[in-house]
């Protein structure tokens, strides 16, 4: 059964895209002459889209298209200077001279700047800062380098940035990834970056899981989503990740994840230029089990439901999921004002029977420049995003733990019509997420400027799961409605003023404040005991309960900088930043994060002779996370009995309790070769996270235990240690005027350990996950077996260490080719490795005597299941009588190294010849894309998919039965893998 | 030019909100309730249901787990979610799997004893007399459940002691408890009192309190059927079939026992289960799947376990009679009057060793599914008392069809996995 879906609020949105657009397209003025011209890149030849060319001074403009042509109309006759702009490439600039009807025809070609040492970046600097200026390494995603824009801003992001890990969890639709940059800073609290959006700070931690407030606390399809994956990528301009506290300690208390900033696109001067795009696809999931064909010879091909191994058995309930997406955009302006209106909608078919989601979008960005020392930047977008999905994971009323425990399951057998029973639960969930936000520029002299940057991020989510009524597990029927509101309000101000010392000597102090308002809100009401079939609400209830849960958190404060230059080569930035924040304990004062970092632009010195460019740069700075909310007081909860008023433990407090300081170190260099056809960047980074919150355990005699459980404290006892190097390189093997073959590669290694004080014992932070002193954080440990491959019984060891979890090395691949005819093909991809994972799911099933495709190979020795509990075993090794023979088998065992190969994207853009295309548009293409098509795991991995290693819930405010730093680490339970997606889009720009 | 300096006001008025904002990072959050709080004399009430909460979630998780080992109930393959792990399918209480049992009983010392810490520090004038018997009564049950279910007593931290420390800090709460004039909170107090004395083998006061105990007294833990897991009665929720099947009468004593007055299933109104005609959850190690025939004495959400009543009493008083009396037929007229109550048939026994062996079934009986049979398998193999058990609860038979398939029986929860990592008073 499918869940109703409510598309009617969809349209709407759509329409308002469309009427917006229309209204903001400005007609075009008759003028008297034109310019015409294709762009091409000086090195390969290959056309370049989106570069922005304007007549200076006018406001007449356009964006050139996919085959690198551009037209600007209407231009009145006289003497212009053409400017041609993209990131990534030189500034191109010519005098052109228009008369009275003629064409002004000029092809030029623009110089890609590998390092672009005069680019402006914006995240981690105080207002804008030059990359030759910079200190650390500032990664850039650039969605004009990307064929065909993904479903959503996890995919855009997973391999393409070094030191960046992007989990995607699960299957699921809506599922949202988690992100990780340079391993965790953090056992016990979020290690998600900070995201702002045009300079609005959002939230970054998932939404809340779709589950009911009471009961066990998996009836659910237990994934969350992203607020990061509200934006619409094809908006996206381009995306800028500080990775460590080296360039993040201008943000603060709360940036020691790294930061991610994504900027939108913004309008153009010149004439209206639309761009529309129909994407159609089909997403199917790839054989994540074990081989059928590698079954024991007493073991059918298929389960009753006709399951296969394969697929874990799942395979009956598998679709082959359709999915679609339309967006249109228009973009234009004049001198003073230019504007970018999008809308955008996605209907998509999960491959899981409930499975679904359709996502609409508007926005709208708008550039005022109402004097030459002022400018107004105002973005908003709103985004509705409805899914609704199948219950899934470790939940005793979910398909895929019903059907990966066969007949052991909460049926008794593997029939498909009982099975089916359980899609009559519905869990839909509504996302409505707007975010405004302005910033305002004024520069009332040369030298001075200042930036105030306001923003508003609200977030409304419905979550909604209904068991109806005769719904086999609950034949009464239970539904919970979970409306949770996310709102971050943000000021932030810089001021720089710049100056000469000397004539070598230059310096620009800069100073600042920021306020971080963070604020969520849930009201629950659940009702169980419904009198009859029908479509139920909460009311119509025997028994009704309420939840409430508010929380706010501020976070402000101040900073000053100061960057000193010689000869514009040498650069020395010194800075500081003080916080306050309301979760400090109340003994706490302010918090202060002082930074430095220096670059040297080598190549600009006379001596240098080679050709090529080269930046030695390095930073050292501090920046921290905060303890959640409530950490710092003792406090007791309301937790009635009956109904009867009672209080309950909740939090032990800690009077000094702060925010954790990390501090790092980076070390590197940019660096150009062959005329700049090989880019390398190079970098080093050391992290050292001091006061590092862990959450104790405490002694349980002593009898403070919260109504989940739990005893643990955060307390400021830790150390967290990372290292590793990044590298980046890219480059073009071969080039001529119709072929062009570019490489590229990154790699990143990680090591990570604890320091844990000796009073305090190992933290078990779930999953088999463990806090240990002087090991990596986390890292997999438990029981093993001494002689696994040995034909005995199991020697069982306590406490092996069998490694992170985290992955230690990360390399990708990518490549662009060019070819004859405009022809683009890109691919890329990516290995993990060096980590563990433990696959519960495996264990849960063993235990209740499941016979467990993870174990053909061990039952192939077997001339029947029985023979496991007769005890004729004589042929297993002692591993395979650990993992498989019920009496022996546990989570630790199934703990395996959990090395992996993907190849995350290929695409092939084809140009819409334009003999093809008329006067009905002035450019089109079709792109063919692949995503996740193809997985690679290491010989030891026996089923699933290492990455598959859940979002569950890492909200510290909802209800999750879990301690500070559970869910921190990656295991795999009952769900399924991300599908492989392949579309086909058509995009049209007129 | 006046829309200009009026963004240039605008921006200087942002500017000016900017700093203020950040100047004030005082947030006050509704919800959790600051600890000064309950020193509130309002909070009595809730102080007192905590304590009395946290009791019923020890003794949930206790009564269940215990039954088990106890083989009050047979294992039915689950294991996870209110299952019954493979050493406890086996009669092992492990370290590692008893965190839960050992946290929240001492979640409940905890809250009883710094909740009359707390009220104890009122005025006298603001002190509630009814709140503080019952938080008296409450201290004392959760004395009595962690003296007869742990191993040993871990006192906030401190170092190992004999498990009686727990009983005899629950003599002093049942005997403050004693002291209140609500003959409700008094019985109660008098009747778990009894049971201690047993404990601590003192039998002449045991006795004594049990004499006080009228006909139809009962003190039972409530639980609630209102949405919440955590309050409802576990034993329950893991027969329940939804999803659950966890754990089954089957291979049990209770099976077959009793049915000569009404035939099938059972006779003995006492120990109700069903024949479901199912299986358990999943299969078991020891005997495949397992039929699902569970019980029914805990028959919903919000039933109640007792602790304390009458019947016990009773049976305290026959115990002594024929273990420190010689008085045989004495004992066996009480166990037969209980029988007689429950519309069961009289028993006769002409040994000491019979006589207990009816006296140690009828304990099995009364007070099946409350929690407290560990504790009397543990004083009687600690006394050797004599008394057989019925087969299916002993040790050792591995007979596929007909045994109990406990491999060894663990007769108290050893201190938990997470106090030995904690506490660093404790000795190996």
């Amino acid at each position: 059964m499918k869940p109703p879906v409510r598309p009617a609020s969809a349209s709407p949105i759509f329409g308002l895209a469309t009427a917006l657009v229309l209204l903001l397209a400005q007609p075009a003025v008759s003028q008297t002459g034109s310019v015409t011209g294709r762009i091409t890149d000086a090195a390969s030849g290959a056309a370049l889209t989106q570069v922005q060319t304007y007549l200076e001074g006018t406001g007449l403009g356009t964006l050139s298209r996919t085959d690198g042509r551009f037209v600007i109309l209407n231009v009145p006759t006289g003497d212009y200077v053409l400017l041609a702009e993209r990131i990534g490439y030189a500034g191109y600039r010519s005098e052109i001279t228009i008369t009275d009807g003629v064409t002004v025809e000029l092809d030029f070609v623009m110089v890609s700047e590998a390092l672009g040492l005069d680019e402006i970046v914006v995240t981690g600097t105080a207002g804008a800062a030059r990359r030759r200026e910079i200190g650390n390494t500032i990664a850039q995603v650039t969605t004009a380098d990307v064929l065909e824009s993904p479903q959503n801003v996890d995919a855009l992001l997973q391999g393409r940035v070094a030191g960046m890990q992007v989990f995607t969890a699960s299957g699921n639709a809506g599922s949202g990834a988690r992100i990780r940059l340079r391993g965790n800073v953090s056992v016990a609290m979020s290690n998600q970056p900070i995201i702002y959006v045009d300079g609005v700070r959002i939230r970054s931690d998932g939404f809340h899981k779709n589950v009911p407030p009471t009961g066990y606390p998996g009836r659910s399809g237990n994934d969350v989503s992203s607020p990061l994956n509200s934006i619409n990528p094809s908006d996206i301009e381009r995306i800028e990740v500080i990775k460590g506290a080296a360039a993040t300690t201008l943000y603060g208390t709360e940036a020691a994840a790294g930061v991610i900033q994504i900027f939108t696109k913004r309008g153009h001067r010149g004439g209206a230029q639309w761009t529309v795009s129909v994407e159609q696809g089909v997403a199917r999931l790839q054989p994540f089990g074990f081989p059928s064909s590698e079954r024991p010879s007493w073991e059918d091909a298929t389960s009753a439901a006709g399951g296969t191994s394969d697929f874990m058995f799942i395979d009956p309930w598998l679709r082959n999921a359709h999915q679609q997406r339309y967006a249109v955009s228009v973009g234009g302006g004049g001198e003073s004002l230019q504007y970018f209106v999008s809308g955008a909608l996605e209907d998509d078919l999960g491959v899981l029977p409930n499975d679904s989601q359709r996502k609409s979008n508007i926005r709208g960005n708008f550039t005022f420049s109402p004097a030459t020392n002022l400018q107004v930047q105002w973005n908003t977008s709103f985004t509705n995003d409805q899914f609704s999905n199948t219950a899934a994971g470790n939940n005793a009323h979910g398909l895929t733990l019903n059907v990966y425990r066969r007949s052991r399951n909460y049926f008794g057998n593997e029939e498909k019509e009982n099975l089916d029973k359980l899609l009559g639960q519905e869990i839909t969930t509504q996302v409505d997420h707007f975010i405004t936000g302005g910033t305002a520029t004024y520069s009332p002299t040369s030298n001075f400027s200042n930036r105030l940057s306001v923003g508003y991020d609200l977030a409304q989510q419905n979550n909604r799961n209904l068991r109806p009524f005769g719904f086999v597990r609950a034949p009464t029927g239970i539904l919970a409605d979970n409306r949770s509101e996310f709102e971050t309000l943000t000021f932030d101000y810089v001021g720089t003023l710049s100056f000469d010392l000397t004539d070598a000597v230059g310096s620009a102090l800069s100073f600042g404040g920021q306020s971080v308002t963070s604020e969520v809100s849930q009201t629950v009401a659940y009702g169980e005991n419904f009198p009859g079939p029908g479509s139920p609400t909460v009311t119509t209830a025997g028994t009704k309960l309420g939840f409430e849960v508010r929380e706010r958190v501020v976070n402000a404060g101040f900073f000053a900088q100061n960057v000193f230059d010689y000869r514009d080569r040498y650069f020395l930035t010194a800075g500081m930043r003080v916080d306050g924040n309301s979760a400090f304990g109340r003994d706490f004062g302010l918090q202060a994060y002082p930074k430095v970092s220096g670059s040297w632009v080598v190549s600009d010195e006379e001596f240098w002779s080679f050709d090529g460019q080269l930046k030695l740069r390095a930073a050292w700075g501090q920046s921290g996370r905060a303890p959640g909310a409530f950490d710092a007081v003792q406090t007791y909860d309301g937790v009635g009995w009956g109904t009867q008023p009672a209080f309950y433990p909740r939090v032990l407090g800690n009077a000094e309790l702060g925010p954790e300081r990390t501090a790092e170190l980076e070390v590197g260099f940019d660096a150009t070769l062959f005329s700049d056809r090989l880019a390398l960047e190079l970098t080093y980074y050391d992290q050292h996270t001091t006061d590092a919150l862990f959450a104790v355990r405490q002694i349980p005699s002593l009898g403070f235990i919260d109504s989940n459980g739990g005893s643990s404290q955060l307390e400021n006892v830790g150390e967290i240690f990372n290292s590793g190097i990044e590298a980046v390189v890219y480059g073009t093997l071969f080039e001529n005027e119709a072929w062009s073959f570019d490489l590229g590669a990154t790699a990143y290694t990680n090591s990570s350990s604890a320091g844990l004080p000796e009073a305090f014992a190992p933290i078990a932070v779930g999953g088999n996950g463990w806090v240990v002193d002087s090991l990596p954080a986390p890292i997999i440990r438990g029981e093993c077996v001494e002689n696994p491959d040995e034909i005995a019984e199991p020697i069982i060891v306590d406490d092996c260490d069998y490694g992170p979890n985290a992955p230690t090395h990360i390399f990708g691949i990518n490549t662009n080719i060019s070819m004859p005819g405009g022809l683009r093909f890109s691919a890329r991809g990516e290995y993990q490795g060096g980590h563990y994972v433990t696959a519960g799911v495996a264990n849960s099933a063993v235990s209740r005597s499941v016979i467990w495709a993870g174990c053909y190979d061990a039952y192939s020795k077997l001339s029947s299941f029985e023979d496991i509990a007769n005890g004729n075993l004589s042929n297993w090794t002692a591993l395979e009588r650990a993992r498989c023979d019920r009496r022996n088998t546990d989570s630790n065992f199934w703990a395996e190294k959990a090395d992996f190969f993907k190849i995350r994207e290929v695409a092939l853009m084809v140009p819409v010849p334009e003999s093809l295309l008329g006067d009905a548009a002035s450019s089109a293409s079709i792109t063919v894309s692949g995503r996740n098509i193809f997985r690679w795991t290491n010989p030891d991995w026996t089923h699933f998919d290492p990455e598959m290693g859940g979002n569950n819930d890492n909200n510290p405010v909802t209800r999750d039965g879990a301690d500070p730093g559970d869910f921190l680490v990656a295991s795999i339970s009952e769900h399924i893998p991300a599908p492989a997606v392949w579309t086909v889009a058509l995009r049209m720009v007129f | 030019m006046t829309s200009i300096t009026n963004i240039k006001r605008l921006f200087a008025a942002s500017l000016a909100a900017v700093a203020v904002s950040s100047c004030d990072t005082e947030v006050v959050n509704p919800g959790p309730i600051d600890s000064s709080f309950l020193d509130d004399p309002a909070s009595q009430l809730a102080i007192a249901n905590g304590a009395g909460r946290a009791l019923a979630d020890a003794l949930n998780w206790i009564s269940y787990t215990s039954a088990a080992i106890a083989r009050e109930v047979h294992p039915s393959g689950s294991t996870g979610s209110f299952g019954i792990s493979p050493n406890q399918q086996d009669g092992r209480l492990e370290e590692d799997e008893v965190g839960a049992h050992w946290s929240f009983s001492h979640r409940a010392r905890f809250l009883a004893t710094n909740g009359l810490e707390r009220i104890d520090g009122l005025d006298p004038a603001d002190q509630d007399q009814e709140q503080l018997a019952q938080l008296y009564l409450w201290a004392g049950f959760t004395h009595r459940l962690l003296g007869e279910s742990m191993c040993q007593a871990v006192i906030d931290g401190g170092a190992q002691q004999s498990h009686r420390v727990h009983l005899n800090d629950a003599l002093a709460a049942f005997n403050q408890a004693a002291s209140f004039g609500d003959s409700e909170v008094q019985n109660a107090a008098i009747a778990g009192r009894a049971s201690v004395h047993v404990q601590l083998g003192d039998w002449d006061s045991a006795v004594a309190d049990a004499a006080r105990i009228q006909p139809g007294m009962s003190f039972v833990m409530p639980y609630f059927s209102i949405g919440d897991d955590a309050q409802a009665n576990r034993i329950h929720r893991a027969s329940r079939a939804q999803p659950y099947k966890a754990h089954t009468t089957r291979f049990t004593w209770v099976e077959g026992y009793g049915q000569e007055p009404t035939g099938s299933p059972y006779g003995d109104p006492r120990i109700p289960y069903v024949v479901t005609g199912t299986y358990g959850d999943a299969a078991t190690g020891c005997c495949g799947s397992v039929d699902f025939n569970p019980q029914q004495k805990h028959g919903d959400d919000d039933s109640p376990i007792e602790l304390a009543s009458y019947e016990e009493m009773q049976l305290i008083i026959a115990e002594d009679l024929i273990l420190h009396r010689n008085d045989i037929q004495g004992g066996m007229a009480i166990i037969n009057s209980l029988r007689t109550a429950a519309g069961m048939n009289a028993e006769s026994a002409g040994t000491l060793t019979d006589a207990m062996t009816f006296l140690k079934r009828e304990h099995a009986i009364e007070m099946w599914l409350e929690g407290r049979r560990l504790a009397a398998l543990r004083r009687w193999n600690a006394t050797q008392t004599p008394g057989d058990l019925h087969p299916l609860e002993q040790v050792g038979d591995g007979n596929n069809t007909t045994g109990s398939h406990l491999e060894t029986r663990d007769f108290c929860f050893p201190i938990s996995e997470a106090e030995w990592d904690t506490n660093p008073n404790l000795t190996r």
